[in-house]
């Protein structure tokens, strides 16, 4: 690791793929040293972003996000664009440890000196994701990518955490048998700005077909988050690659209306607030949880809210009056 | 006489109180075997039966077994140009081998001319190299093909090859029909576990029912399909995995040969299979007991009406997983209990591997001695005089029907998925497989299951004495001067036209089997064939699953000082995360077309239950390709497997790769089948550490662990 951030910025800004890998390295370093190298690198390049399509793909399980990505992914890439893909891989609650498998199943886009894909560990917490991906996807702006993909699996709350980081958000879907509504959460048509179902190919087009009106429907109960957009259902097949320019169509017709109306604008601008917020947040927790003399407490105060001896009110007020002795002296 | 009641009580004071019940041992298949079995424990057992040759052909296929004819002795070999290739199956059938059986190199298996710049590190290597039939040719020069039966194991590039083969002999004089061998052709275990596939499942399987249709018509002495177990054992399952798995690839294929209009008796009898035998002496005697009552049992729902529809024949190999790179000469002794196995469970034909193939490709001097171990037994120790001499043995009935039940049950289990060719979609027999694997290599680490002179009796300094058969660069040379040649000799606009027609018959619905013997007649190359296809059908490219938690659990359960184990690399790596920032991280990668990948996918598993990030790489990578993503992911090491030959080519290119790419510091190491001469050579170049077959995975974690932690905590 260097020291001076000047390595990092310059890397990034010359396209060097070596140095734009580091960079993420860096961004995902839980050390507070590389953190606050890290923080530097991303003020002097945030500048240079805001000009990518950000794109979040989230989906079951089996929904083909990879296969998916690989097609869509190269169809990109033939059209002249440069494509970073942020695929996140969850890490064993058990060992730590985590299998990155992602390019195996992104074989040619793996390869193509177009596109750059880095799987990374969720590391435990998804907070920790969150920033790091923000980060990381800005690096890639300011790198030069013309698209970020960021892959997300579908548990938890990843998807709504991936949705307030980008400017377009597809669901991926399968159809299955018939009951694909009870699989798809609430929360996640909400905050879609396109459903795709996937594998419409073989014998599966028809029940896609089934599924795409299935999805329209539902659609249709839920308030759009944009008055100036309606998400619509599309169906295609990353196998036999049918259906995927008529993805990227919408997603570049979303962002000309989008930007057209200010839309865009406002959204980023939200999106950074929040991000303040996040960060201000994840710093009291820091502070908190760093502080000398709440590590002392905290073991007997747990222990007797645990046992009852204390109401967790009073046992909150007592942890955060000890910061607040802080500030006052 | 004497009563169950009596034993127990002198079992129990020889025991010294204790009950003979914790002698039980559980097998890997999930079986308890008990320490005795007597009369009680085959009552009424509907597997058992009386004569050899009948159905349900529990006993065997043939009425007299051995007795009548033994089996026929079959080395699989080829290695480096088809002319030496060549002199080496003339010397080997002059001293006594009986039938042929081609290994071809994994550029031809995966479809590649020998000048195509992806598979540089792996021509002539694992076989021979064949790019047309002017190789074919050579490959057969002064073999009377209208006499020998040959069997080639080939899968992916079946068409080409094939064809080729048939076109070579016509060239030579001998007919169609006169014909005899085997060609591999079993595509669906390709997508299971060896990976040298081309094209995706559909298609693939309706070349499966081109070659079948074919040779049924043209000719009728050929075996058209080879249902293979051998490497669903190899990649880590136990042998009821492979036998449920096995026959159910072949119910898979018996249903889309009568899907494409063939009835069942047309094709059925010309149907084999291939095991796989292991060390687990009496289990695997069982299993080709049971596979042959249960393939009658599965081929009734189709109604035969030959008899021999419905009869399981074999070829089995001995397990090359159980060779191990130490202290090798144990493993002509393992290979004789394995060739024991094979013959007691009723083999029709037999490969035995040759002591010095955990390291390298056999010497003329191995090739004999493993020859030699199937003679002997066959001539001097009259084991061939009885047809099935276990039969009515208490325990072998036992087992046998034991695995009949436990297949049986995850056949059903496929048969709900809807059968084979949905249920390897569906991931679930490679899981099961790898989980297989994980938990064997756990308790091979963690000494439950022995291998002497690995984990166990393990000699203090070993060094290696015997010749090594190396296969050099210049082989790649003289294939790619003879691509050229036959490039410029040839009618070109004839070729042009006959790899049209494979085309077109590739979208209708044409024999292709057909249209490549033209096409090979017309000098196209076996690239060019593969392309013609390939237009149509595209290449398949696999998922890779890996299952996490196998491994560390099999190995915890042990004992709690293994659990310690476990629990000191968690802490070790945790370690590593708060002094540097992140979790030790690693590639593992498959260079080359090598697509055995039982090995990274136990590492990759296991390593991150050791607490690492574990990226993987697709299959089937370049040297630049895999630079590329090591860097991409900023990885702190990469782990090379090789397993067939190319570890030479390939890891030092890897390796200047990085450095040109200015990534020098990640480290490299290598693994897999590396004869301990080519060390060296491999350290020189910058190699960190290398890891013979047989490496517990807490030795090799724990060197990596070394390593890194001298180079990034200071």
């Amino acid at each position: 690791m260097f020291k001076d951030p000047s390595y990092y910025i310059q890397g990034v800004l010359d396209f060097n793929r070596l140095m734009l890998a580091r960079t993420i390295t860096l961004i995902e370093s839980q050390l507070s040293t590389h953190q606050d190298i890290a923080r530097e690198v991303i003020s002097e390049l945030l500048p240079h972003t805001g000009k990518a399509v950000r794109l979040g793909i989230t989906g079951v399980p089996g929904a083909g996000k990879s296969t998916f990505i690989e097609s869509f992914g190269t169809m990109l890439t033939g059209l002249g664009y440069r494509v970073a893909v942020l695929a996140i891989d969850p890490s064993s609650t058990r060992s730590g440890g985590s299998i990155l498998g992602d390019k195996t199943r992104m074989e040619r886009l793996a390869v193509n000196d177009m596109a750059f894909i880095r799987p990374s560990p969720s590391g435990g917490s998804l907070g920790g994701v969150a920033r790091k991906t923000r980060e990381t996807m800005l690096i890639c702006e300011a790198a030069g990518f013309d698209v970020i993909i960021v892959e997300t699996v579908g548990v938890g709350q990843s998807e709504t955490t991936v949705a307030s980081m980008v400017d377009f958000f597809l669901v991926l879907q399968i159809s299955g048998a018939g009951d694909e509504l009870q699989g798809i959460k609430k929360g996640v048509l909400e905050v879609a700005d396109a459903i795709v179902v996937n594998k419409a190919d073989g014998d599966n087009i028809t029940r896609a077909k089934l599924a795409k009106k299935q999805y329209e429907t539902a659609l249709h109960l839920v308030t759009p988050s944009s008055p100036n957009w309606t998400p619509p259902v599309m169906t295609c097949s990353a196998l036999e690659e049918k259906g995927l320019s008529e993805v990227w169509d919408t997603i570049t017709q979303h962002k000309k209306i989008m930007t057209a109306t200010g839309e865009l604008e406002e959204k980023r601008r939200d999106q950074s607030m929040s991000w303040m917020w996040f960060l201000v947040k994840e710093g009291l927790e820091t502070w908190f949880y760093n502080h000398e003399e709440i590590q002392k407490v905290l073991p007997t105060i747990k222990e007797r809210v645990e046992t009852g001896n204390m109401a967790p009110t009073r046992a909150a007020d007592e942890l955060v009056s000890i910061l607040g002795k802080e500030l006052l002296f | 006489m004497a009563t169950q009641e009596q034993w127990l009580e002198l079992a129990t004071k020889q025991m010294k109180g204790k009950s003979p019940d914790i002698l039980t041992w559980k097998s890997p298949e999930g079986i308890d075997v008990k320490c005795l079995y007597t009369e009680d424990d085959i009552q009424g057992l509907e597997t058992k039966v009386q004569y050899p040759g009948l159905a349900p052909y529990t006993r065997g296929p043939m009425a007299t077994m051995y007795a009548g004819r033994p089996w026929t002795i079959r080395q699989y070999a080829g290695f480096s140009t088809a002319k030496e290739s060549n002199a080496f199956y003339r010397r080997n059938l002059a001293a006594g081998q009986k039938g042929l059986s081609v290994a071809f190199d994994l550029a031809t298996h995966r479809g590649y001319d020998s000048d195509n710049p992806r598979v540089a590190g792996d021509i002539g290597k694992a076989g021979v190299a064949i790019d047309s039939i002017e190789d074919m040719k050579i490959l057969f020069d002064g073999i009377p093909l209208d006499k020998m039966s040959v069997s080639m194991t080939m899968n992916g590039a079946v068409i080409p090859i094939l064809g080729m083969w048939i076109a070579a002999a016509e060239e030579s004089g001998v007919q169609q029909e006169q014909l005899t061998g085997t060609i591999q052709n079993d595509i669906l275990k390709e997508y299971l576990t060896r990976n040298t596939y081309i094209y995706p499942p559909e298609p693939s399987m309706r070349i499966v029912s081109d070659i079948m249709a074919f040779c049924s018509q043209n000719m009728p002495k050929y075996n058209t399909i080879s249902i293979s177990g051998y490497h669903i054992m190899e990649a880590g399952a136990d042998s009821v995995l492979q036998t449920a798995f096995t026959l159910a690839d072949g119910v898979e294929y018996v249903r889309a040969a009568i899907a494409s209009g063939m009835s069942v008796d047309t094709f059925a009898p010309r149907l084999s299979f291939f095991f796989g035998i292991g060390m687990n002496f009496f289990m695997d005697i069982a299993m080709l007991r049971a596979a042959r009552f249960l393939w009658h049992r599965l081929m009734q729902q189709f109604n035969p009406s030959n008899p021999k529809s419905s009869m399981l024949r074999t070829h089995c190999q001995t397990s090359g997983w159980s060779l191990t790179e130490q202290d090798p000469y144990n493993n002509i002794i393992r290979t004789t209990m394995e060739a024991m196995s094979a013959a007691l469970g009723g083999t029709q034909s037999l490969h035995t591997n040759s002591y010095d193939e955990a390291v390298c490709l056999p010497t003329d001097f191995s090739a004999r001695i493993a020859r030699n171990t199937q003679i002997i037994i066959q001539e001097e120790s009259h084991v061939c005089k009885v047809a099935d001499p276990l039969g009515g043995s208490y325990y072998i009935e036992y087992l046998t029907n034991q695995i009949v039940e436990k297949a049986q049950a995850i056949i059903d289990e496929i048969e709900e998925i809807g059968g084979m060719a949905k249920a390897i979609e569906s991931g679930m027999p490679k899981m099961r497989i790898e989980e297989s694997a994980a938990r064997r290599q756990a308790r091979i680490d963690q000494g439950s299951d022995v291998i002497v002179g690995v984990n166990k009796y393990r000699l203090e300094d070993e060094k290696l004495d015997f010749d090594i058969l190396e296969v050099p660069d210049s082989v790649r040379l003289e294939q790619i001067d003879r691509l050229k040649e036959i490039r410029s000799t040839r009618d070109e606009a004839q070729t042009q036209a006959c790899l049209e027609a494979v085309t077109k018959a590739a979208e209708g619905n044409g024999n292709l089997l057909e249209v490549a013997i033209a096409a090979a007649k017309a000098r196209a190359t076996v690239g060019e064939i593969s392309d013609a296809m390939e237009k149509v059908f595209g290449r398949y490219v696999a998922t890779t699953q890996c299952v996490s938690g196998a491994y560390s659990s099999e190995y915890s359960e042990a004992s709690s000082e293994s659990a310690g184990i476990i629990e000191s690399f968690r802490k070790r790596t945790g370690e590593f995360l708060e002094k540097t920032g992140r979790r030790p991280r690693i590639l593992v990668t498959k260079m080359g077309q090598d697509g055995h990948d039982r090995g990274i996918k136990v590492v990759a598993s296991s390593f991150a239950d050791l607490g690492f990030d574990v990226d993987i790489s697709p299959m089937f990578q370049t040297p630049d390709e895999a630079a590329k993503m090591a860097i991409e992911n900023d990885v702190h090491i990469v782990g090379a497997s090789s397993l067939a030959a190319g570890h030479k080519t390939l890891v030092p290119e890897l390796i200047a790769k990085l450095k040109e790419q200015g990534a020098g510091e990640i480290g490299v190491v290598a693994g897999g089948v590396i004869p301990p001469s080519d060390y060296d050579f491999l350290f020189n170049a910058g190699c960190k550490a290398v890891f013979g077959p047989g490496t517990p995975i807490t030795t090799s974690a724990g060197k990596v662990m070394d390593l890194l932690e001298a180079q990034y905590l200071k």
